[in-house]
């Protein structure tokens, strides 16, 4: 799968490869050579932080070196209007504007010869290009690390559940009862946009363990009343909707304090945001519970052989009820992330992610089955999904091809895997 | 047998990215991201936004957020990677979608929503770009009013209640039942307002149940198209298609063709082309550096029978 994976990156950092504008010192130094002492110079780009640099950068330069800058401009088109406006009225003229890679593509500056014409003259200088994915930018993998990880949290708990041969079709609705379920707390008892980081831990807490009571039933269901996991899980998913919906009375609850989307948009170290380090750290932790412990042997061994494992004295009921408590936590846990993401609960999060958590660890090399899969290949099938709808995304594939692309990847995955172990 | 996955994977895959054919425009792209494809009006919307941008030198990207604001802001999130030239969405909630409007916001691309509005602290709108929803569910009422002649009754409301220009819609036409009513006469009155979807399975069944509660409905007011179609279905299954009249909104093809076929009795119409027209002119309007309204309102207009017979694109009956 991992090969997949590399063949999937390499194609649509093929596919996305285009002129990217220099960055950092490069894009002020080509800029800077654009006018020499004497000459009279306009800065006009974006206010975006970049933006800001790169003209702080050249202003200074521009200084050193003698030229005059006439005005700055860090905003938007009608500021570089209004400015301009300015310069022509005072008679200024202008040699060269500098712009970013993105103010050059304004009308105002493009059509500056019409609307102002003592600038006809002027050269308009933006930072020359490299060629670069757009998939390969840095800021890009971080997106799909962050996109993908509350599917690859809810994929840990499905990859134990299926292990043990069963299914969780609840996870999705049970995302969106912990998003209700910890923002409505946060609003109505913990006092909304005024709620302090204690009564926003309990909130997102008492949502977790509300969905693991949920899932700890699925558990009890399967364990003691042999109901298949199938029908279970259906019907705590409609349950589970149903009450999302009720909570919320079908609005979203967004009365929540600015300081509520430090787990899911804050970033830790190394720049990494906090979801992808916790998504990290719940893959770790499962992969060594899976690989090292016996209660990870048990779950295999429950999956591989029921009737096996309980005449060699595997706890059968137990493993199972841990299996589905587990996903009914980190169902919980996506939930309260994807309300941190988002900053707001509503009932309608989650709708279809358990197909995609499911298609995320079958495609990952688990066996529907049970006894068969790893926590390194549902990551791995995680990242693939994630790859694919960022790739589309980023090469204009359109929405309904999209699907169809998905599906078939999905499809070709596991058909090649089944060719493999052939 | 690595390579045959690698093998399946790329044909496909290459054949669906259109991309790198496509010449690089000069003005960048605009990333479109509607809150569903499966309604014909969003797909009117981007469409003739694609065919002015393009008229204008843009590239467009229309993607489809599928009522899912967590894929929209995904898709957002993607646009500003891609460093588009400006971001026009209708959100699929307009709370949850702020956080990623302000990263738009931060990275300095402009951002302009169409058909649903965001109206929330902190975000930095180009323009909204929307129907006059209130305008349309007055006239939605006075249709209601017209259709019963004046003999009053029960009427149900289809809604879709989260969004919030159905609830303008209901508004509006509560607004006008209420007024009639005020002023004498044979009372309108709205017995039940049902969970619709703006779908047409759900309307089906929303309709079907306040037909079992309520025997002597006269009329039903829909949000959308969709939903009154799916009311007309489970008019037409019970057999009370003659004594229940049906006021849809949108005007979309196939509610257009219902109207002249008489099976819905009229439509505010909204004109989902405009908003693609006006998206773009809008950007152009901002990136010259000239003011844009902060809300641009496009109006309806009642589309009854009459209009219908008259109307070129559709088919005879």
């Amino acid at each position: 799968m991992l090969m997949v994976l590399a063949a999937l990156a390499a194609l649509f950092s093929l596919l996305t490869l285009r002129e990217q504008p220099a960055e950092g010192e490069a894009a002020v130094s080509q800029l800077a050579a654009a006018a020499r002492g004497g000459q009279t110079a306009v800065i006009a780009m974006r206010s975006a932080d970049d933006d800001v640099a790169l003209a702080d950068a050249l202003d200074a330069r521009w200084r050193a070196a003698g030229v005059k800058v006439a005005a700055r401009v860090n905003g938007d088109p009608a500021a570089v209007r209004a400015t301009l406006a300015k310069l022509q009225a005072e008679g200024v003229g202008v040699d060269v504007i500098a712009a970013s890679p993105q103010s050059a593509r304004w009308l105002v500056l493009e059509e500056r010869s019409s609307t102002f014409p003592t600038l006809a003259n002027s050269n308009l200088m933006q930072p020359l290009s490299r060629r670069w994915p757009d998939f390969l930018k840095a800021d890009n993998l971080l997106n799909i690390a962050n996109q993908i990880s509350v599917i690859a949290i809810l994929a840990v708990g499905m990859t134990l559940v299926i292990l043990t041969g069963g299914i969780d079709l609840s996870v999705g609705s049970l995302l969106a009862l912990a998003a209700v379920g910890s923002t409505w707390l946060v609003r109505e008892v913990f006092g909304g946009p005024g709620a302090g980081a204690l009564g926003m831990t309990t909130a997102g807490l008492l949502a977790i363990l509300l969905c693991g009571g949920v899932g700890a039933c699925n558990g009890l269901m399967v364990t003691r009343f042999g109901i298949p996991p199938f029908i279970v899980t259906l019907a705590v998913m409609l349950v589970a909707s149903g009450l999302a919906f009720t909570l919320a009375e079908g609005q979203s609850v967004y009365q929540v304090p600015d300081a509520f989307v430090w787990l899911g948009r804050g970033t830790g170290p190394l720049g990494l945001p906090n979801a992808v380090l916790l998504t990290g750290g719940l893959f770790v932790t499962a992969h060594l519970l899976l690989a090292h412990t016996r209660l990870g042997r048990h779950v295999y061994a429950v999956g591989g052989n029921r009737e096996a494992a309980l005449i060699s004295g595997v706890p059968v009921q137990r493993v199972l009820g841990f299996a589905y408590t587990a996903s009914g936590l980190l169902a919980g846990l996506g939930g309260v992330v994807m309300a941190s993401q988002l900053k707001s609960g509503s009932p309608t999060y989650g709708g279809m992610y358990e197909l995609y958590v499911i298609a995320a660890v079958v495609v990952g090399g688990a066996s529907l089955r049970g006894g068969r899969g790893t926590m390194a290949g549902t990551l791995t099938g995680a990242l693939i999904i994630a790859v694919i709808q960022n790739g589309m995304n980023l090469t204009n594939v359109e929405s309904y091809t999209q699907k169809v692309v998905l599906g078939l990847v999905i499809l070709g995955a596991v058909l090649a895997d089944r060719l493999r172990r052939c | 047998m690595r390579l045959t996955s690698v093998l399946i994977l790329l044909p496909l895959l290459t054949a669906c990215g259109p991309a790198e054919t496509k010449p690089q425009s000069t003005r960048g792209v605009i990333g479109v991201s509607l809150l569903t494809l499966d309604n014909p009006f969003f797909k009117v919307i981007g469409d003739s936004l694609s065919a002015e941008a393009a008229k204008n030198g843009f590239d467009t990207l229309v993607v489809s957020g599928d009522k899912d604001v967590a894929k929209q802001g995904n898709q957002i999130k993607d646009f500003i990677v891609r460093d588009v030239a400006a971001i026009v969405l209708s959100p699929c909630d307009s709370k949850s979608i702020v956080p990623v409007i302000r990263e738009a916001n931060a990275a300095g691309i402009p951002v302009l929503t169409v058909d649903i509005p965001c109206h929330e602290a902190g975000v930095s709108l180009v323009t909204q770009i929307a129907t006059d929803n209130l305008g349309g569910g007055r006239e939605a009422g006075r249709a209601m009013i017209e259709a019963l002649g004046g003999r009053g009754g029960k009427v149900a409301i289809l809604h879709l209640k989260q969004v919030e220009s159905c609830q303008l819609r209901v508004k509006g036409f509560r607004e006008v039942i209420e007024a009639h009513n005020a002023g004498g006469g044979p009372a309108i009155e709205v017995v039940a307002e049902l969970e619709s979807g703006g779908a047409k399975d759900l309307g089906y069944k929303a309709a079907e149940d306040t037909l079992q509660a309520h025997p002597d409905l006269r009329g039903i007011f829909a949000i959308n198209d969709p939903a009154a179609l799916g009311a007309r279905a489970a008019l037409e299954k019970a057999g009370r298609q003659d004594q229940v009249v049906i006021i849809g909104f949108d005007g979309q093809p196939e509610g257009r063709q219902a109207i002249r076929e008489g099976r819905l009795y009229a439509d505010p119409v909204q004109f989902p082309d405009k908003m693609g027209v006006q998206a773009v002119q809008s950007i152009l309007s901002w990136s010259r550096g000239l003011p844009v309204p902060d809300q641009i309102l496009i109006p309806t207009e009642l589309y009854r029978q009459a209009d219908a017979a008259r109307d070129p694109s559709l088919t005879s009956p």
